[in-house]
């Protein structure tokens, strides 16, 4: 038989491949702390996945591996061992694995740890990532969106918010490279944001202007815990945005054909 | 050779083994249909006649007669009245070449559907150029799209490619259009562009037939003969070069592709490669052979099945290839997803009504053949049907 190469697991791994900038930046800067931290994510995430593959038959998916990246780059720092493995645990398990695994799930596994830490312990700081890690999210970007399993829409409807909210004089210096970063490992997830056209530009829209209102309003919050927030609040609006985006679909069809 | 279209054709009248038929001449006709004939494809003598269990047709085999005869149609010309056209078209075996949307089977004798396509493209892999079959058959063409024309109260669409116009545009009263379309699979699948110009409903059924049944069609109503060859391409990684044959309908395709094909075992399947169906003669409806080495099939190690496998099916992840498969034209995840879900009543709103397995089976190729997306939409097709048969 012949096949093409876009199920699920090439798919993980070409999401995952064009991260490689990122993690590698993060890696190069963060040095052994940070190499060690993503060790804990893989094997905290790893062993859940091979417990609902033993359990439930469920099939393991590297894309557990982008999600602990994505946790180990951006959880709160001086959590403690427990409350790491915790959180990592009430993601994976929670945010992704009781649905069916990745495909299935509604909100990004990483997103449901980073906000279950944040929330959960607010007193832990969340991490200052270098500002060139935030310049590698530009090229995973671009290789997400031309390999196709990023969004070009919802990158660009993010971009376009941002640049209307910089030229409108929004003060969005402290808060852009966290954001980015956020966009890129979190958002962009094919799998937790919208998946119809315009549902993707409202996506992107909607998290860019989460992102600028909370860096305006939200007094006292670090820059990737605002990002973090708005990036759970869109891929919970994600699927109403594509409902809408359908709904507009049908009226115009409707129009057009005088019938559904 | 005959064998049926969509698989599962009650017949009477069967014409006995070792009858000698000319070109064209009536070879069964349908028990619901009486009216409605399947023609011998070749002037030959009935060598094997095949039935299942209830009479419901397998295979006839015809051997060829050198030098046989052709059968002259009454031919009505071409200001006959829609009646006698629908008779001619029964008998002459030209009922079989139509497509009817919903549910893709046989339209009904008597129906006048909303619209009728003429895919005088297909941008299928390796398919054979309309244009290059359609050469110097205007005239047929024209002709008999404007009898098409009289079959149907809405418009004939005639979809072809960039180029100069196959017929005038507006011919049948303005009824006869000419719809351009993009050089790229999937757009030439006459689902999606039912899907986008007339979509296909319950009670608004829609027919498609190749343009070069239509120009045949059309030589049938001035001539009263059934022209007796399609061009069809052979092709495929298997064979040493692709071949662009003319061959009646319903050829044996071990013949199409003796001689050309690389040593080894290989596999014969009758249309594209992405939606082409392991067979031994071409279908009513197949321009297409695409022969294939057969895969060996070495099982996998256990480990990676204990990955892989699993009760349940993957899941489709939403990119840019899986938008692309479907041509853009509906919103491919939230299909899949009513798809995979069996909800009749989502599918029907996106427009599932005008989709045929054809259409998904890009789409199935690029997602890796995971979840089946054809058979699951066969299976839904048919669960509606039966629900608003009821």
């Amino acid at each position: 038989m012949m096949r093409g190469l876009w199920d699920r697991e090439t798919v993980a791994l070409i999401l995952l491949s064009a991260l490689m900038p990122l993690a590698l930046t993060w890696l190069w800067f963060g040095g052994t702390q940070a190499a060690l931290r993503l060790v804990l994510a893989l094997v905290v995430s790893g062993l859940w996945h091979m417990i609902f593959m033993l359990a439930r038959a469920q099939p393991p998916s590297f894309a557990g591996a982008i999600a602990a990246l994505a946790v180990a780059m951006l959880a709160p720092e001086e959590l403690g061992l427990i409350r790491l493995i915790l959180g990592i645990s009430f993601g994976t398990v929670m945010g992704e694995l009781v649905f069916g695994g990745w495909g299935r799930n509604v909100v990004n596994p990483a997103t449901v740890t980073l906000a279950f830490l944040g929330f959960g312990f607010p007193a832990a700081p969340w991490p200052d990532l270098e500002l060139p890690v935030a310049w590698a999210a530009i090229p995973a970007a671009a290789i997400g969106a031309v390999a196709g399993v990023m969004s070009a829409r919802l990158l660009a409807g993010a971009g376009v918010v941002t640049l209307l909210a910089v030229t409108l004089g929004a003060d969005l210096d402290r808060v852009l490279p966290a954001a980015g970063i956020v966009l890129v490992l979190l958002v962009a997830d094919p799998v937790a944001s919208a998946s119809t056209a315009l549902g993707r530009w409202l996506n992107g829209v909607v998290y860019a202007a989460l992102v600028v209102m909370f860096s305006l309003e939200w007094q006292g919050a670090a820059p990737l815990q605002a990002a973090v927030s708005a990036a759970l609040l869109a891929s919970l609006a994600a699927p109403v945005l594509d409902e809408a985006a359908i709904a507009l679909w049908l009226v115009r069809r409707k129009g057009r054909h005088g019938r559904i | 050779m005959l064998c049926p279209p969509g698989g599962d054709l009650r017949v009477d009248d069967v014409a006995s083994e070792g009858t000698l038929l000319a070109q064209g001449a009536p070879v069964v006709r349908l028990r619901e249909h009486p009216g409605t004939a399947l023609v011998a494809p070749m002037a030959g003598r009935v060598a094997r006649v095949v039935l299942r269990p209830g009479r419901r047709l397998a295979e006839i085999v015809l051997f060829r007669e050198a030098g046989g005869d052709r059968h002259r149609h009454e031919a009505p010309g071409s200001a006959s009245s829609e009646a006698h056209m629908r008779r001619l078209m029964h008998s002459a075996g030209l009922w079989i070449r139509l497509q009817r949307r919903p549910f893709g089977r046989l339209p009904p004798p008597d129906e006048r559907p909303a619209a009728i396509f003429a895919m005088a493209a297909d941008t299928r892999p390796m398919a054979p150029d309309p244009r290059l079959a359609l050469q110097g058959r205007e005239e047929d063409l024209a002709r008999g799209l404007s009898a098409l024309a009289r079959l149907t109260d809405g418009p004939v669409l005639l979809c072809q490619q960039a180029g100069p116009a196959l017929v005038e545009n507006g011919i049948a009263d303005g009824r006869v259009t000419i719809v351009t379309i993009g050089p790229r699979h999937p757009q030439g699948l006459p689902g999606l562009r039912i899907h986008d110009l007339r979509p296909a409903g319950i009670d608004m059924p829609v027919w498609d037939i190749h343009a070069e049944d239509a120009a045949d069609l059309g030589a049938l109503l001035a001539t009263g003969l059934l022209p007796e060859t399609r061009l069809v391409s052979v092709a495929g990684t298997a064979m040493d070069e692709s071949l662009l044959v003319r061959c009646q309908p319903g050829a044996d395709m071990r013949g199409l592709s003796h001689g050309h094909v690389r040593p080894g075992p290989h596999v014969l399947m009758a249309g594209s490669p992405l939606d082409g169906r392991e067979a031994h003669w071409l279908g009513p409806r197949d321009r297409q052979v695409t022969v294939r080495p057969r895969a060996r099939t070495a099982r996998p190690h256990w480990f990676i099945q204990a990955l892989t496998r699993s009760s349940t099916q993957a899941p489709v992840i939403p990119t840019a290839a899986l938008e692309q498969s479907v041509g853009g034209a509906f919103p491919a995840a939230a299909m899949i997803r009513a798809l995979a879900s069996g909800d009749d009543e989502t599918a029907m709103k996106l427009g599932v009504l005008s989709l045929l397995e054809e259409d998904l089976a890009l789409a199935d190729y690029v997602i890796g053949g995971a979840p089946g997306l054809s058979t699951l939409l066969r299976r839904m097709l048919d669960r509606i049907e039966t629900e608003y048969a009821a």
